[in-house]
């Protein structure tokens, strides 16, 4: 058992819920209330010291009593030393989570992949779209358990629906010019252009860059 | 000036100029010697255009290399733009999420042009019968010549080109609607939605899947 447990639970107390050692690895389960104040404290905390967010992902049981889980794995290049933070997103409550991107920049596409792949939204995530389907995509959440193989839709309506996207517009910001975008883009998109809201992600952890 | 049609031509359609003079032309001794020349200069130099998603563009890779070598038929300028092409060669499996960027490539062409389908996936979907492939992308742009195998082997794919070869050495400038190009809109389907449908009816392990069309 990783020993950061211990003091996660000296320093959180009823937050941290069970912990156990699957295959070598430690397992820890926080409270959503609590879950971004445990990971800055994993982050910044010089005895942790967990620099590194390897993988954001979700998982979805096939036993429909389990509820979605969030899953972060940690690792400590510092220390070499490696933690999987989870979290439960109960059956009854709406699928949100705070977004993890203020601490770690690397959780930015990450989280838009578990946003395009579960549907879970991410409070505060700085541009929260779809990263492997297209915007326009309206089939559901791919990797959920109650979406169908073939998808939703009959063959013919997807190469339909695929075909009339438009290429261009999958591209980010960044890789098209100004005048380029203003017609191709979704209108929230535009809006959020036109509000200068890109690139505007607070700087993550100003104590720790010396 | 206005020329005055002669008895029994087709009249042009309304408001656009008649470019299908050629068509009018029935099959003669110069027309399929002019035909024999331009598909014999035609199918000796074809420059492809490889669309590579998937691990056939490997089996593309070994084709183009010095051991099999396509320079042997003509295809060795290996062109990356769509507008000095001749046959866009679709080399592995085509998600929904390219099938508009494979037609605007197809439509950037200039005529003649022509399509090879390599593999599985690209012809059927293969294993990837999922929410996120295309399943075969002639739904997506018109094929000539379909090459079956996972992926297939380079001396398949050359059997595939000499294939077009010949299908090209068939065509005739008689012929008017060989030509044609046609104008997709946005959106629009390179076969009828009942076939595409039909085309993808579930097979292999997805027999019980369920889909609410």
């Amino acid at each position: 058992m990783n020993p950061t447990v211990d003091s996660l639970r000296r320093a959180f107390g009823t937050t941290i819920g069970r912990a156990f050692v699957s295959c070598g690895q430690t397992v820890v389960y926080v409270d959503a209330t609590e879950l971004r104040t445990v990971l800055r404290w994993l982050k910044e905390s010089p005895d942790e010291h967990y620099e590194y967010l390897v993988d954001l992902t979700a998982v979805e049981y096939r036993d429909a009593e389990r509820p979605l889980e969030v899953v972060y794995q940690l690792r400590s290049l510092w220390r070499g030393a490696e933690l999987r933070v989870k979290m439960e997103l109960l059956n009854d409550e709406p699928l949100e989570v705070d977004s993890v991107v203020p601490i770690w920049r690397a959780a930015d596409w990450l989280e838009r992949e578990v946003y395009d792949m579960f549907g879970i939204t991410f409070r505060e995530h700085p541009d929260l779209r779809r990263l492997l389907m297209w915007e326009t995509y309206k089939e559901g959440y791919p990797l959920r358990k109650d979406f169908p193989l073939r998808g939703r839709f009959s063959r013919a309506e997807q190469v339909r629906q695929a075909l009339a996207a438009n290429p261009e517009a999958h591209y980010s910001l960044e890789e098209l010019s100004a005048a380029q975008l203003q017609d191709d883009l979704p209108g929230d998109m535009r809006e959020r252009l036109e509000r200068g809201e890109r690139g505007l992600i607070a700087e993550p952890g100003e104590s720790d860059d010396g | 000036m206005e020329l005055t049609p002669s008895p029994g031509a087709v009249p042009p359609a309304a408001g656009r100029p008649d470019r299908t003079i050629v068509g009018q032309v029935s099959p003669n001794w110069v027309t399929t010697r002019l035909d024999f020349l331009v598909n014999w200069a035609r199918s000796n130099s074809m420059w492809p255009m490889p669309f590579g998603t998937a691990c056939c563009a490997i089996e593309f890779m070994a084709t183009a290399a010095s051991r099999f070598d396509i320079s042997r038929f003509g295809m060795e300028r290996l062109g990356y733009t769509p507008r000095q092409a001749d046959v866009l060669l679709c080399a592995g499996r085509l998600p929904f999420k390219l099938a508009p960027v494979i037609r605007r490539i197809y439509e950037q062409m200039p005529q003649p042009k022509w399509v090879i389908s390599m593999g599985a996936c690209a012809s059927s979907g293969g294993i990837f019968d999922t929410y996120a492939m295309v399943q075969g992308i002639d739904t997506v742009v018109p094929v000539d010549v379909y090459v079956p195998g996972c992926p297939p082997r380079p001396e398949g794919l050359l059997y595939g080109i000499l294939l077009l070869h010949k299908k090209v050495r068939g065509e005739t400038i008689a012929d008017p609607a060989l030509r044609r190009e046609r104008v997709f809109k946005q959106g629009d389907l390179q076969i009828p939605a009942r076939l595409i449908d039909e085309l993808s009816e579930p097979f292999g392990n997805s027999i019980h899947q369920t889909r609410s069309a």
